[in-house]
């Protein structure tokens, strides 16, 4: 299996225009971000001091979110890719069974996805570093790495449910591109969620991506939180976590662990539907190589 | 000795039949051909045999065992149609991945020097012309060192000279290792060399044999005179004795003459009343 793993990851890390385009949904809530979010945001909060400082950490834990989105999706890709042009048949004749096979395509997409994240975070870290001489505190780094391998998981999962049937790479195409647009969306980037219509956010915390971005976001601002906020009254914080997605409210706000739990039940129930349907997929799957 | 055997192989496609009701014996270390035009239902009986799509009906054994066996798909090895190998990789990388997909030991270095892939090892897959890309392909095909060796029109498109390449080394693996080829072709000239040759046609085994019986069977050698006069004539004989014997007896008449024993080609165009391409 080792070895269709490193085939796999080859084949990502060998076609930069796909990486670039893995990476579009996160580049394009960044330059958003810099070209004029931050600024209707900075404005809508002026009482709170160092909003810029507040800001940047915000934005990286949705683009994370949306980085694990897309990059995971734009993996498990070469999975319908190899499909189609009868790789999988090829693959098939090996010693490795189709179990085996999935789980190197899974295992793959969590690693890209992990890898992608980081190096996302260090992009927008150091970038807010020069710019707005935000700190990156590395002391949180672990945190960052755990969540990152969680979301990778998850999303992965994700995405292998939704491309399970998935047998044309044209298909495959306009998929991505639905993703990569409502990631963004989804995550609470685009938009802080507390502005969207009660709707619309209802909606989104039917997915993980929202729980996602809070725990990314709590983890990344909690110093700066701390520091913007100590000399406000405890109403105002509530206020700014709840609409800005920091922290999701179902009848009150959610603590870090209970979004986590949510995340891992989100990412429990899509496995288990995986699990439910490889049986299907498996046959349509082979009838088609 | 038997290899691989197939009985009443039936394949079915919504309501289309691609492959009906075929028996194939292969026996060791044979070169088998399966020919006939494109559509014949070669690749799908190619595809049943590899286990890559399952039969609506049907056996296939070998080695008493089935398709759907990891052991039967461990002593196989498939060239396919279309590439398989990923053009964004080196050959290198290909080759080695694929190798390290199987859980016994492979033997690269006989393979990168029988097919010469030294000079190209490094190179981008997709970089590659036709030739070298069939020689990785076969490279590739062969990493396992399988019993039986499937060849799915591996020469279309491709010259005189890499197709005269492959089938070199081809037959001296044959030769080497006794390793069996099955080989879809609709190149008649490549069945010619086969020890069995299945014709296929509209899903069905129209004949099969051996070269020469099957040309024995289906064709008749033809003699064509030409005469001092500028006349030709052309005449079908059983064999040379009659054909020295007509030679013979017109030898004052004629300037020139053309002896051609019939070809795979004849044999096709008898079956079905048409050229195989």
């Amino acid at each position: 299996m080792s070895g269709l793993i490193s085939r796999n990851l080859k084949m990502y890390f060998n076609d930069r225009s796909g990486i670039f385009f893995s990476l579009m949904g996160a580049m394009i809530s960044f330059v958003l971000y810099l070209a004029f979010l931050s600024q209707n945001m900075i404005t809508s909060w002026s009482k709170v001091p160092d909003t810029k400082l507040l800001l940047d950490p915000w934005l990286i834990g949705g683009t994370l979110t949306i980085t694990a989105i897309t990059t995971t999706l734009s993996s498990l890709s070469l999975m319908v890719k190899d499909r189609e042009s009868h790789v999988l048949a090829d693959i098939n004749l090996t010693d490795i069974s189709y179990v085996g096979i999935q789980f190197a395509y899974i295992v793959t997409s969590v690693f890209i996805g992990v890898i992608m994240q980081l190096i996302m975070y260090f992009i927008m870290g150091i970038y807010f570093m020069i710019v707005d001489n935000s700190s990156l505190d590395l002391t949180i780094f672990p945190q960052v790495f755990g969540i990152s391998i969680l979301s990778s998981f998850t999303w992965t999962i994700f995405n292998l449910l939704l491309l399970s049937f998935v047998k044309k790479v044209d298909t495959l195409g306009k998929i991505s591109s639905i993703i990569g647009t409502a990631s963004g969306f989804f995550a609470g980037v685009y938009m802080p969620i507390g502005t969207l219509p009660t709707t619309m956010q209802n909606l989104m915390k039917y997915t993980p991506a929202p729980y996602n971005s809070a725990m990314y976001r709590n983890i990344l601002m909690n110093a700066q939180l701390n520091k913007s906020f100590n000399k406000l009254p405890v109403s105002v914080l509530s206020k700014f976590k709840e609409v800005m997605g920091i922290s999701i409210s179902w009848n009150g706000a959610l603590t870090f662990q209970q979004d986590l739990l949510i995340f891992i039940s989100f990412a429990l129930v899509i496995s288990i539907c995986v699990f439910l349907i490889s049986r299907i997929s498996r046959r349509l799957v082979l009838s088609k190589v | 000795m038997k290899l691989l055997q197939a009985t009443s192989l039936t394949k079915k496609f919504q309501n289309k039949i691609a492959v009906d009701n075929i028996n194939l014996t292969i026996n060791k270390g044979d070169f088998v051909v399966f020919l006939g035009p494109n559509g014949a239902g070669k690749s799908t009986t190619i595809n049943m045999l590899t286990g890559i799509i399952q039969p609506t009906s049907g056996q296939i054994e070998f080695d008493e065992k089935t398709t759907i066996n990891r052991e039967y798909r461990n002593k196989i090895g498939v060239v396919f149609q279309s590439s398989v190998l990923d053009a964004n990789l080196s050959v290198k990388d290909n080759i080695m991945t694929r190798a390290k997909m199987y859980n016994k030991p492979t033997q690269i270095q006989l393979l990168i020097n029988k097919f010469n892939l030294e000079s190209i090892w490094k190179q981008k897959y997709g970089s590659l012309s036709g030739g070298q890309r069939r020689r990785v392909d076969i490279a590739r095909a062969l990493v396992n060192n399988p019993e039986l060796l499937f060849l799915d029109e591996p020469s279309t498109g491709l010259d005189i000279q890499t197709r005269t390449a492959i089938w070199d080394v081809l037959n001296q693996l044959r030769h080497d290792t006794g390793l069996t080829i099955i080989l879809t072709t609709h190149y008649l000239e490549e069945a010619q060399t086969a020890d069995y040759v299945y014709i296929i046609d509209q899903g069905k085994i129209i004949a099969e044999d051996t070269v020469s019986k099957l040309q024995k069977q289906y064709t008749k050698n033809i003699l064509t005179l030409y005469y001092q006069n500028g006349e030709s004539k052309e005449l079908t004989v059983n064999d040379k004795n009659q054909a020295i014997k007509i030679l013979s007896d017109n030898s004052q008449a004629i300037s020139d003459f053309e002896y051609r024993p019939g070809t795979m080609n004849d044999v096709f165009m008898n079956l079905t009343g048409k050229e195989i391409r």
